[in-house]
C-alpha cells in the first residue's frame, strides 16, 4: 500500500502545485490588467485610506492636502484650503469621477507610487507621499480672481522665457471640496450641476476651451506676413471703410464701420481691419496655413495639464477649409474672426513669444515633484515649442505692442512707475448680422517691453451686454494692468 | 499517561516551542490588523493573548499526556490556520469572530475529548458499522423537514433551538473511519476477486456490494442536498481509499471514469452546475450577478500583489462570502502571495506529516484511516482554493481551519486528534516510545486484580 500512498502524495502536491501557479497567475502576472479593470475599484479605495502628499504653489501655500478622518469611510479627506481659486489647477480627486488636473498627473508622486518613491519604502510600510511644488503664485491668482471680479473669462500669466505659468485663473469655477466629498449622493449633485452649467466650470477654461480671438490675432498675422517678407514698417494702408475681397460681393469693413488706415504702426495701433484682411489675402491660402501652424495653431499645447485644447485656424466644423476658393474667410480670418478661435494661454504664449526673441516656451505648472523628505524627483526644464519668427520679427512687433498700450487701443493698460507694457486688444465680434451685438473682450502683452518678465492674457467672454458693448482695450485692459502693477509692486 | 521517553519528550517540545510561535503569530496578526483597520491598539488584546495561549497550551498538554509519540508539527499546523484564519474572520467581521470565538473553544474540548475517549486506534474498527449508520444517518438529517433547512441553495444545515450545524462534517469522518475498518478486513478479498468479465479480475459482488451501496447512498444524498463540493470530495476519498487498500489501478480509473460521467450528468442536470463552470471560465460578463464574487476575488489577489495590502488594510469585505468559501481570497489580499503560499505550504505540509504516519503505520486500518483523513484535509483545501482562484469551478466547502464556521472546525479538530492518535500508535508500535497502558487499561487491570483476589479468597 506505501506505493499507492507515496503516489496520492505526489498526486496531491502536484495538485498544490497547480493552486500555486494559478496564484502566481492572478496575484502577480494579471496583477496589473486586473488593478486597471474598469470595474475594480480597491485600487480606489486603498488610496482613499494612504496619505497622499500636498501640492503646493511656488510661494508655498498649501493648495491640496490630505487630512486624516478617524470616523470617516476613507482614512483620510482630499482638502482645497482655497477653495475655488485654484480648482481648476489642482483639478479633485474624487471617488467617484477620479481625479483630474495636477491631482491626476502627479498622482503617482502623490501616492508615493513612483519606483523611485517605492524602492524607499519598500515593502509600503511608512508613509511615503510625495509632493508637488506649481509655479503658480497663490497671492498673484488672489489678485488675478479679484481683478476679473466675478465676470466670466480667463487670465493667464506666464514668464515668456520659460514658460512657467505663474497665474491661471477662470470664472465660472468650482469649489472642489465639493467634488472630493466622501458624500457620494451629493458629489453626483454636484457634478450634474456643473456639468450642466452654461459656462463649463469643470474645465480649465484657460488651456481647455478656446473662443474666437478678434484683432489680437493680428499680432500673429503680422507675424507671419513679417516673415514672409510681404509688408515692412515702411508700408502703408488708405484710409477705407471697406474693401471687397476676391470671390465676394459682401465687402469687409473696420470695427464699428470706421474709416481706417494709415502707416504699418497705425494701423495696427488703432486695429484696422482691412490692412490684415490684404495681409492674408496678399500671403494667400498656403502661406497663412503654413504660418498659423508655425505658431501651433492646430496642435494641442504641449502642457502638463490633462487633455489641453488645440486652437484653430484652418478647420471649420472639423474640416480643413479650402481657402483657395473661400478667399473672404482667409481675410477674415487675417483679423481674428470667422473660424479663429485661440485657446488663452495659447494666446498668452503668443505674447509671450514677441516678448521672447521669437521663441515659443512649453508652458508648465509643475516646477518640481518632491518627494517624502523633499528631496527633488523631477524638476521642470524650460523647452523651445515653436520658433515661429526671428528675433527681428519680434523686435518690431513688440514696438508695434507698445504703440498700441501708448497710443493705441490698449492705453487702459499703461503701468504705474513708467514701466514700458506692450499689448494688442481684441474684441471678437460673435453675432451675425442683425443679432444683438456679443463679443469677447482680449487683451495679450507683456512688460516690461525692453526685458519683459511677465506675459499675460485676459479674455472677457461676451455673455452680457455689458462685455459685450465694451472693447478689448476698455475691459481686459484693466484687469491686465493692475494684475502687472501688482507683479511689479511685489518685486522690490 | 505515557512513561518518561526521550523521543516523546523531544517531539513534545518541538510540539510545545511550535505551537507558542504560531500564536505568536496569531496574536502579532491579531493588532496589525486592528491597527490597519483602525490604526489603534485592539482594547482586547490581552485577554486574547491569554485565551488563546490557554486554550492552546490546553491542546498541548493533551496531546503529551495522551500522545506522547504523535507527529510534534501537525498541532502547530493546525494552530497556526486557525489563528490565522481567525484573525482574518475578526478582521472582517465582530459578530461572527465571537462566535467562532466560542466554537473555537468547543472544537478543542472536542479535540481532547477525542484524544481520552480514542485511545486505541484498533477500538475504532469495531465500530465500523455503527459509524456507517451515524455517518449516513447524519448525512440525511438535513433533508428531516423541520429541523433541515438550506442557505445559499445546499440543504446542509440542521436547526437544532440556537444552535446550526452542519452534519456533513462529520458524516466525512465516520465514512473515513468506516471505510478504512471494512477495506483493511476485506481488502484482499476485494483486490483478488473471484469472478471475470473478458480479461478483466472482478470482485464478488458480497464484498463490494457493502462500500460501494454505502457510497453510491452517501453521493446521492449529498447530490440531492445539492452539495456538490462534499460530493466531489467524497467521491475521492473513496476511490482513494480503494486504490490504495487493494493496489489495483482499475478501482482508480472506474472512479476518474464515474467522475467524468458524472460530471457532464451533472452538467446536464443542475443549472447550478452550468452557472459554476460559466462563471470559473469568464466572471466578467456576469459580473453584475453570479460571476460578482469571482470577480471580486480575483479583484481581491490583484489588489494584494506580492507582499499583500497589510493586515486590516485591503477591502476583502467586497468579496460577499470573505470569510466562509473565499476566505484564501481575502488571505491573499491583506497578506499577499506570500502570505497565501505559506498557507498553502501549512496545509502541504499537513499532508506531508499525515501521509508519513500513513506509510510508517503497520496495521492496515490505521494505514488507511491516516491515508482517508489525510486526504480529507488535503483534498478539501485544493476543491476550495483551486475553486477560489478559478482552476475549478467553484464548489461552496470550507478551507479547513480556516474559514468561518462552527461544524467545519469542530470536525477538523476533531479529524487532527484521529490523525494524532494514530500517529501515537505507530510511535508506540514501532517501539519509538514505550507501548504503555492506556489509563482505560489501567483501569481494567485494576478491576481485573481485584476479581482476581476475590477469586483467591473465596
Amino acid at each position: 500500500m506505501n506505493k499507492r500512498i507515496r503516489r496520492l502524495t505526489g498526486t496531491l502536491m502536484a495538485l498544490y502545485l497547480v493552486v500555486f501557479l494559478a496564484l502566481n497567475f492572478t496575484q502577480v502576472a494579471r496583477k496589473e490588467a486586473l488593478n486597471d479593470n474598469p470595474l475594480n475599484n480597491r485600487q480606489t479605495i486603498r488610496d482613499f485610506n494612504r496619505p497622499r502628499g500636498p501640492i503646493v504653489t511656488a510661494d508655498g501655500q498649501v493648495i491640496a492636502r490630505s487630512v486624516p478622518t478617524p470616523d470617516g469611510q476613507f482614512k483620510y479627506q482630499r482638502e482645497y484650503p482655497q477653495g475655488l481659486l485654484f480648482s481648476n489647477v489642482t483639478g479633485y480627486y474624487s471617488y467617484s469621477f477620479g481625479a483630474t488636473q495636477v491631482e491626476k498627473v502627479a498622482g503617482d508622486v502623490l501616492m508615493g507610487d513612483t519606483p523611485a518613491q517605492k524602492a524607499e519604502g519598500l515593502f509600503g510600510g511608512a508613509d511615503n507621499s510625495g509632493s508637488v511644488v506649481l509655479t503658480l503664485r497663490s497671492d498673484l491668482q488672489k489678485v488675478v480672481a479679484d481683478a476679473l471680479g466675478g465676470r466670466e473669462g480667463s487670465v493667464v500669466v506666464m514668464d515668456p522665457t520659460t514658460g512657467a505659468v505663474l497665474a491661471m485663473y477662470s470664472f465660472p469655477t468650482y469649489d472642489a471640496n465639493q467634488m472630493a466629498s466622501h458624500d457620494f449622493a451629493a458629489v453626483e449633485d454636484v457634478a450634474d450641476f456643473l456639468n450642466n452649467y452654461p459656462g463649463k466650470p469643470l474645465l480649465a477654461n484657460t488651456y481647455q476651451e478656446r473662443y474666437m480671438p478678434g484683432s489680437s490675432f493680428k499680432i500673429i498675422t503680422t507675424g507671419i506676413a513679417l516673415e514672409n517678407g510681404i509688408i515692412s514698417l515702411e508700408r502703408s494702408w488708405a484710409n477705407e471703410t471697406e474693401w471687397l475681397p476676391p470671390q465676394t460681393t459682401d465687402p469687409i469693413q473696420n470695427y464699428g464701420g470706421r474709416e481706417c488706415g494709415g502707416s504699418m504702426a497705425q494701423v495696427f495701433y488703432r486695429s484696422c481691419n482691412i490692412p490684415f484682411a490684404q495681409m492674408a489675402v496678399e500671403l494667400g491660402p498656403e502661406l497663412m496655413v503654413q504660418g498659423t501652424r508655425a505658431w501651433g495653431i492646430g496642435e494641442p499645447i504641449p502642457f502638463d495639464l490633462p487633455n489641453p485644447a488645440s486652437s484653430n485656424f484652418e478647420n471649420s466644423g472639423g474640416d480643413p477649409i479650402d481657402f483657395a476658393n473661400n478667399l473672404p474667410l482667409l481675410a477674415i480670418g487675417g483679423f481674428g474672426q470667422a473660424n479663429d478661435a485661440m485657446v488663452p494661454l495659447h494666446m498668452c504664449m503668443v505674447a509671450g513669444t514677441v516678448a521672447n526673441g521669437g521663441r515659443m516656451m512649453q508652458p508648465y505648472t509643475i516646477q518640481s515633484y518632491l518627494d517624502h523628505d523633499g528631496n527633488v524627483l523631477q524638476r521642470t526644464n524650460p523647452q523651445v515649442w515653436k520658433t515661429p519668427i526671428s528675433p527681428a520679427t519680434a523686435a518690431t512687433l513688440n514696438g508695434l505692442m507698445q504703440q498700441v498700450v501708448n497710443t493705441g487701443t490698449g492705453t487702459q493698460m499703461q503701468l504705474a512707475n513708467g514701466i514700458q507694457a506692450a499689448a494688442k486688444t481684441g474684441t471678437a465680434q460673435l453675432n451675425g448680422p442683425g443679432e444683438p451685438e456679443r463679443s469677447h473682450a482680449w487683451i495679450v502683452g507683456f512688460a516690461p517691453a525692453e526685458a519683459p518678465r511677465y506675459a499675460i492674457a485676459v479674455m472677457l467672454k461676451g455673455t452680457n451686454d455689458e462685455i459685450s458693448a465694451g472693447t478689448g482695450g476698455r475691459l481686459a485692459g484693466p484687469v491686465a494692468k493692475t494684475v502687472l502693477d501688482y507683479l511689479f509692486s511685489t518685486e522690490n | 499517561m505515557a512513561q518518561p521517553s526521550p523521543i516523546a519528550a523531544a517531539r513534545r517540545n518541538s510540539e510545545l516551542g511550535l505551537v507558542v510561535m504560531a500564536a505568536g503569530i496569531t496574536a502579532v496578526a491579531y493588532v496589525l490588523a486592528a491597527l490597519g483597520k483602525n490604526s489603534e491598539m485592539p482594547a482586547t488584546v490581552v485577554p486574547f493573548l491569554i485565551a488563546l495561549l490557554g486554550l492552546l497550551i490546553a491542546a498541548h498538554v493533551a496531546v503529551r499526556w495522551m500522545a506522547g509519540g504523535a507527529d510534534a508539527t501537525l498541532l502547530p499546523l493546525a494552530v497556526l490556520l486557525n489563528g490565522v484564519g481567525y484573525v482574518m474572520i475578526a478582521r472582517l467581521n465582530d459578530e461572527r469572530a465571537a462566535k467562532q470565538t466560542t466554537w473555537t473553544f468547543i472544537a478543542i474540548v472536542a479535540f481532547v475529548l477525542t484524544l481520552i475517549i480514542v485511545q486505541r486506534p484498533p477500538d475504532l474498527a469495531r465500530y465500523k458499522w455503527t459509524f456507517l449508520f451515524v455517518g449516513v444517518g447524519s448525512l440525511m438529517l438535513p433533508l428531516v423537514p423541520g429541523i433541515g433547512s438550506s442557505v445559499g441553495g445546499a440543504r446542509i444545515w440542521v436547526s437544532v433551538g440556537p444552535v446550526n450545524i452542519q452534519p456533513g462534517e462529520f458524516a466525512k469522518i465516520a465514512l473515513a473511519l468506516f471505510f478504512a475498518a471494512y477495506l483493511a478486513e476485506k481488502r484482499e478479498l476485494i483486490a483478488a476477486g473471484t469472478g471475470r468479465i473478458g480479461p478483466l479480475r472482478i470482485p464478488e459482488l458480497r464484498y463490494v456490494l457493502p462500500i460501494t451501496g454505502a457510497w453510491a447512498f452517501a453521493v446521492a444524498v449529498m447530490v440531492a442536498e445539492k452539495d456538490l463540493g462534499s460530493a466531489l470530495l467524497f467521491f475521492t476519498l473513496f476511490t482513494v481509499m480503494m486504490w490504495v487498500a487493494t493496489e489495483r489501478a482499475l478501482f482508480l480509473l472506474i472512479g476518474i471514469g464515474l467522475f467524468a460521467g458524472a460530471a457532464v450528468v451533472a452538467y446536464n442536470l443542475f443549472e447550478v452546475v452550468r452557472t459554476r463552470v460559466a462563471v470559473m471560465i469568464d466572471p466578467w460578463s456576469q459580473y453584475e450577478g453570479k460571476g460578482y464574487q469571482a470577480a471580486q476575488s480575483a479583484f481581491a489577489f490583484a489588489n494584494g500583489g506580492t507582499a499583500g495590502t497589510g493586515l486590516g488594510m485591503g477591502s476583502p469585505n467586497k468579496i460577499p462570502a470573505a470569510s466562509t468559501d473565499y476566505i484564501f481570497a481575502a488571505i491573499g489580499e491583506e497578506m499577499g502571495l506570500v502570505g497565501a503560499t505559506g498557507v498553502l505550504i501549512a496545509f502541504l505540509l499537513i499532508i506531508g506529516a499525515g501521509m508519513r504516519v500513513a506509510i510508517r503505520a503497520e496495521r492496515p486500518f490505521e494505514k488507511l484511516l491516516a491515508a482517508g483523513l489525510t486526504t480529507i484535509m488535503g483534498m478539501q483545501a485544493f476543491i476550495i482554493t483551486a475553486g477560489v482562484l478559478r482552476v475549478i469551478p467553484l464548489t461552496g466547502i470550507t478551507l479547513p481551519f480556516m474559514s468561518y464556521g462552527g461544524s467545519s472546525l469542530l470536525a477538523n479538530y476533531v479529524l487532527l486528534a484521529l490523525l494524532l492518535r494514530v500517529s501515537d500508535s505507530v510511535a508506540r508500535r514501532s517501539g519509538e516510545v514505550p507501548d504503555s497502558l492506556t489509563f482505560n487499561e489501567r483501569m481494567m487491570a485494576r478491576r481485573l486484580r481485584r476479581a482476581e483476589k476475590k477469586m483467591a479468597r473465596a
